[in-house]
């Protein structure tokens, strides 16, 4: 079951990476952050983890209801340019990701080979990660970025769930709490601004 | 005590939305309280415990923190005239306090932080706060220039984590959730059972406060930010968030050095001279103060981080403390300097007349020349016994002839640095037309504080309080 969920994070990503639609876009970092939600509570379960389990319940609240929600309706409110096509093209994205993929896995093991249980989690967490970077860099819009750093929150929040088998519950809710200021500031930088190329 | 440092935090944070066109004044006043517990800190004995585990007060962070909140107090007396210099509305001035509140507040708990999670929230809240800051000029660069500090210091604080997270597996199986935390991971280093996952946390976690200090490869993205946004900004990134950066790299480093320290000092030596020689030739290329400044931050980070890596502890903390109170010094004396947005260096000390125009131009001079590290300035000292540490690192590992190459490559670098300052020096002060000039009280006042503190780092109680810091 983790299996199916931790490829289901997997191709979310790869699916954002080619979207050309803002609210698309969206609602892949939605799912992405439910699958992430689902798999804390998973972990969690089975870890007997009862830190684990309130973060992923907050992940599938805030991640994957609140934080869509409030940028759907930013960009309602500020008239974000909702067509937003990569600067890479498909036929190379197509070859640039799998590389990517192949290339993580690669780097990664090492390290994986020193974590004893879920080591190729972790090197998908990695890759997660790469990818979500390729996200900020393939758009020159700036909504597309945002979601590309909320993205590699989410592969870092993977990250610590796999390789760590949870981080302490006070950095887990610190790391929310960030998130959410992180939004609050992103609304005040959009605020009273012209959104010509936003 | 903690409740004593928080409490004019939240009064700034409290009055900030108060529409009162007098409001900045007593803000400005208020951020002079964080001054009296941050010196209390220093007298308690150490380590003290604030907040459990989590937050504990010992001679390296209470220096660091007391440090900080005289930038603090420098910083809160040139903003109370702001507005003389450069346009800005009553509205950005109060968001500006509410989120330089905010920022303390990060900053209070990542610098006092034993606990590498907690130093991380911290970092991440000061970061986010700064970017507001930024955006208070609404101009189109400084728009622009904000968006690029949220992008890339995102990523910068997330590679900080990611390196975290690895380094937390990496001694978790010695000492489950308490691997977070700085001192049981430091007394427990030699027993962590794969040192390579470590390195690794380590040295992503390292390139993460590279990057938010300019280091190589993104050495510009500071100078334009800085460049783009109001100086006291600037000098809030020099004088109080790059001491929040550097103190991680001084908790990680520590840890590292009981690892595998010849990982650790090859590493960071190779870092930090190609930054270093990039910037020196950027340096030269400079054409404005700000980037100039900037620049040289960058360059003085990167001393820091070496001597302390050279087992230089009190070289490293002496030129972190004279850094951190000539900068934010020059930065602001810039905003005097470029008042109403005159951007040229010829002539630029020239037209300053009476007592206080004098003062200024006499301690703007000194704190040009101490930058490049003349003698007496602290920097001089800090450079003298940072060399000599490193020399000491080459004796033990046998590579004596190697290093003193890289210290000669060094100065040759630095050279070119004092031969820009010099330079620009000399075009201030006789070249160009002059012009009337008004410099305010209370920038004077904070010039003033700066110089004070600068030649209290060479007196000999706190050159003690320094040696002792191990």
């Amino acid at each position: 079951m983790v299996d199916f969920f931790i490829g289901l994070f997997l191709a979310s990503l790869i699916t954002a990476l080619f979207t050309t639609r803002l609210y698309r876009l969206l609602m892949w970092y939605s799912f992405n952050s439910l699958t992430l939600g689902i798999l804390a509570l998973l972990i969690g379960t089975e870890l007997e983890d009862n830190a684990m389990l309130i973060t992923g319940v907050a992940t599938i609240l805030i991640k994957a209801v609140g934080i869509p929600y409030f940028l759907k309706s930013f960009s309602q409110k500020f008239h974000f340019v909702r067509q937003i096509t990569p600067e890479i093209k498909v036929q190379y994205a197509i070859m640039l990701i799998p590389a990517i993929l192949v290339f993580t896995f690669y780097l990664a093991e090492p390290i994986t080979n020193m974590i004893a249980n879920n080591s190729n989690y972790v090197a998908i967490s990695i890759s997660s990660l790469f990818l979500s970077l390729l996200l900020m860099m393939e758009h020159k819009n700036v909504a597309p970025k945002i979601v590309g750093f909320l993205s590699m929150e989410n592969s870092l929040f993977l990250l610590g769930i796999t390789a760590t088998d949870g981080m302490p519950m006070l950095v887990e809710l610190g790391i929310f709490f960030d998130l959410l200021m992180a939004i609050v500031v992103i609304n005040l930088l959009f605020n009273r601004e012209e959104m010509k190329n936003a | 005590m903690l409740e004593l440092l928080l409490l004019p935090v939240l009064v700034i944070f409290g009055l900030s939305f108060i529409k009162s066109p007098k409001t900045h004044k007593p803000l400005a006043f208020i951020s002079f309280l964080i001054l009296l517990p941050s010196a209390q800190l220093l007298r308690l004995p150490k380590p003290f415990h604030l907040l459990g585990d989590y937050l504990v007060v010992d001679d390296l962070n209470a220096y660091v923190l007391f440090v900080s909140s005289i930038v603090g107090i420098g910083v809160a007396l040139a903003l109370m005239t702001l507005d003389k210099h450069v346009k800005v509305s009553k509205n950005a001035y109060r968001r500006f306090y509410r989120f330089f509140a905010i920022f303390w507040v990060g900053l209070i708990f990542s610098i006092l932080s034993n606990h590498m999670g907690i130093y991380w929230i911290g970092l991440e809240l000061a970061t986010l706060s700064t970017v507001y800051m930024i955006k208070t000029n609404h101009s189109n660069a400084a728009h622009k220039e904000a968006w690029n500090y949220m992008i890339v210091g995102a990523i910068a604080i997330s590679l900080i984590l990611f390196g975290i997270i690895l380094i937390y597996a990496s001694a978790k199986p010695i000492l489950g959730e308490d691997a977070m935390n700085f001192n049981l991971l430091l007394a427990h280093a030699k027993e962590i059972k794969s040192p390579f996952l470590f390195e690794i946390g380590f040295a992503i976690a390292s390139v993460g406060m590279f990057v938010k200090m300019g280091f190589f490869p993104m050495n510009l993205w500071l100078a334009n930010i800085e460049r783009a946004s109001f100086y006291p900004v600037a000098a809030l990134f020099s004088g109080i968030l790059e001491s929040a950066v550097i103190i991680g790299f001084f908790r990680f480093s520590k840890i590292a050095m009981e690892v595998n320290y010849n990982h650790l000092f090859t590493f960071v030596f190779i870092y930090t001279i190609l930054t270093i020689f990039i910037v020196s030739f950027l340096i030269f290329r400079t054409k404005d103060f700000m980037r100039l400044f900037s620049l040289s931050g960058v360059e003085h980070m990167a001393l820091i981080a070496l001597f302390w890596v050279s087992g230089g502890t009190f070289a490293a903390l002496l030129h972190f403390g004279a850094h951190a109170f000539l900068k934010p010094a020059l930065f602001l004396s810039t905003g005097v300097l470029e008042s109403n947005g005159k951007y040229r260096i010829a002539g630029a000390l020239k037209g300053y007349k009476g007592k206080k125009g004098t003062l200024f131009w006499f301690l703007v001079s000194l704190f040009l020349l101490a930058v490049i590290s003349l003698p007496p300035s602290p920097m001089f000292f800090s450079e003298i016994y940072g060399f000599g540490a490193m020399i000491n690192v080459a004796k033990s590992g046998h590579h004596l002839l190697a290093m003193m190459g890289a210290i000669l490559i060094l100065l040759i670098l630095l050279s070119i640095i004092f031969y820009k300052f010099v330079e620009v020096y000399q075009s201030m002060k006789y070249e160009g037309e002059e012009h009337s000039k008004k410099v305010y009280a209370s920038e004077l006042f904070s010039l003033v504080i700066f110089a004070l503190a600068l030649i209290a780092l060479i007196t000999p109680p706190v050159m003690n309080y320094l040696k002792g810091i191990s």
